[in-house]
């Protein structure tokens, strides 16, 4: 009766810090930013805004061959910059068909999208047919998606957090939404590191939670407690902002140095959506 | 009589104005002198330290700074503000609270920037005082992803960067392996000797010898129970006993039990 009760909460609390590990790791973690390669030597900006036109490209382009060019350039990208291509390539379309499917699947079948039969079957006596144009703009649409979340993966991958907020200083929005944005990101971390040592601490308290009542009310209880420890430590950081000199207008370090490779590399950018754009065009 | 920094009189402080943390003191601290408040947790020594900082101010009685008295509204206009916070500079007991920015090398930049520093002086700043902490390697990291005593030495770091006449240190020490309390130690013998004035909170017996001439003991009342010099007091054993800052230890010496003490200056064996 016992046993599986606990494989139960065993998975669901293994999923919980899985997924917490994840979360810290992926998009907290600065590993690769902080590798050696080519997308880690160009100056945030120059990178941000090259990226910024290949995501435009790849949105705008109605040729699967094309967008799979841009694709192939990303991975190329990847390798050049240090990332496992596997790792990267696992990352990014593990929840790519599960964002895309929902959307996409529908409009497979010929009542949505009505055409050319590729492929015909029969589910529990209802007949199914894929049509021609429905798989192309399904497999465009994949294409599309798979491009674009591997080039805003790929930027953050080997951006440190610290420059992409400066980017985003140097763009115009205002130090104290960055400095905000900047925050914010840390509380996460700090909360993520919070709820995983308060169920180690349970877990280490109550046995292997084995009475699920006691041990559920205990991780509430800190769940609630670590939310007023946080809006708590808001208001001493505030103090420690005020102690070194803060008014209300925060000034933060400004200066990047670009480089001519890259005036190279923004050219080179420039000159391979352009390319894109104008096969696109012509075909 | 000039060179009396803080001057406090009567200082009672509350916090939400029913949880009592400062009940009554008395205290005058000198240019260049070296001080340490000690008592167990709960005492009151960071609500100190932040009533010194004008972080908080005093419920009844009062704090003079640098002759001015230290009111709610005396840091609304940015140039008092300013003055005052060039001049006295707090490392927080939580590193995570101090740290607050998204690389080391901003934090350390700051509160140079905030208080006006051209950022070419905040850039000199920045590689000198890494040197002084040897935290080179670390400045392009993320701040709250360090070791306890990594952050702790961006604290420091992030304060020395202003440079200001006076230090405030709560709990410097704690929880830190005894290389890096050495560091600290140093550091802030070091600081006092180029004429900085110094007031550190800690409960850590063993190191205010080093870094303290004067001692101020607080109780379990958050008041002043006994203020002295630093070896008088460390050799009031029943006084530090009665305000547990020391306790006895149960030893096995060549085989046989024995109770002793912990001697605070002593190394414990
Ligand atoms: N934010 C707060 N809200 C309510 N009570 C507090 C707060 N901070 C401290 N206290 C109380 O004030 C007293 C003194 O605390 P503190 O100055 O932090 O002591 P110490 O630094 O000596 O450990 C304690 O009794 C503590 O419970
Ligand atoms: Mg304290």
């Amino acid at each position: 009766m016992s046993n599986p009760v606990h494989k139960k909460s065993d998975f669901i609390e293994r999923s919980i810090l899985s997924a917490l590990a994840f979360l810290k790791d992926a998009t907290l973690s600065e590993e690769y930013a902080n590798r050696k390669g080519l997308l880690q030597s160009l100056d945030p900006r120059f990178k941000t805004i090259s990226f910024f036109a290949f995501l435009v490209t790849a949105v705008s382009l109605k040729n699967v061959v094309l967008i799979g060019t841009l694709y192939g350039l990303c991975l190329l990208l990847a390798f050049l910059s240090s990332i496992p291509v596997r790792h990267f390539l696992v990352r990014t379309l593990l929840f790519i068909p599960l964002f895309s499917l929902c959307i996409v699947l529908p409009t497979l079948f010929s009542i949505v999208t009505p055409g050319e039969a590729v492929w015909s079957f029969n589910i529990l006596g209802i007949s199914a047919v894929i049509t021609r144009p429905g798989f192309d703009g399904a497999l465009l649409f994949v294409v599309r998606i798979a491009t674009s979340v591997s080039l805003v993966v790929l930027l953050s991958l080997t951006t440190r957090h610290s420059e992409l907020l400066k980017v985003l200083r140097v763009f115009g929005v205002p130090p104290i939404f960055v400095l905000t944005v900047s925050m914010s990101y840390r509380y996460l971390y700090l909360f993520a590191t919070m709820v995983e040592n308060i169920f180690t601490a349970v877990k280490s308290r109550v046995g292997v939670v084995s009475h699920q009542r006691h041990g559920q009310n205990i991780v509430a209880w800190n769940i609630a407690n670590t939310w007023n420890r946080t809006t708590q430590m808001s208001e001493e950081v505030y103090m420690a902002m005020l102690s070194r000199g803060y008014t209300g207008e925060p000034r933060l370090l400004s200066a990047f140095q670009a480089t001519p490779k890259d005036w190279v590399w923004l050219l080179g950018a420039v000159i391979i959506c352009a390319s894109l754009f104008y096969r696109g065009y012509t075909l | 009589m000039n060179d009396i920094i803080f001057d406090l009189k009567n200082v009672q402080f509350s916090y939400l104005g029913k949880f009592p943390a400062l009940c009554g003191v008395d205290m005058t601290i000198r240019s260049g002198e070296k001080i340490a408040v000690i008592g167990a947790n709960g005492t009151g020594k960071s609500t100190l330290l932040q009533l010194l900082d004008g972080l908080i101010f005093p419920d009844h009685g009062h704090v003079t700074a640098f002759g001015e008295k230290l009111l709610e509204n005396s840091h609304v206009d940015e140039k008092t503000a300013h003055r005052f916070r060039k001049r006295v500079g707090l490392v927080f007991q939580n590193a995570d609270i101090q740290l607050f920015c998204p690389s080391v090398r901003e934090d350390i930049a700051f509160g140079p920037l905030q208080l006006g520093v051209a950022e070419e002086e905040v850039d000199r700043r920045i590689q000198e005082v890494a040197q002084v902490l040897d935290i080179q390697h670390l400045l392009e990291r993320v701040p709250h992803q360090l070791s306890i005593g990594e952050k702790r030495r961006v604290a420091i770091a992030s304060v020395l960067a202003i440079d200001p006449d006076v230090y405030l240190f709560d709990e410097p020490t704690a929880g830190l392996d005894p290389l890096t309390v050495r560091h600290i130690i140093d550091f802030i013998v070091h600081a006092n000797r180029l004429g900085k004035t110094i007031i550190t909170a800690t409960h850590d017996l063993h190191i205010i010898g080093e870094i303290a001439d004067t001692v101020y003991v607080f109780d379990r009342n958050k008041r002043i129970v006994r203020g002295g010099a630093t070896q008088t007091v460390l050799n009031d054993r029943s006084l530090l006993e009665a305000n547990n800052l020391i306790h006895i230890h149960q030893h096995h010496h060549n085989g046989k039990e024995h109770v002793h003490q912990h001697l605070p200056l002593e190394p414990h064996d």
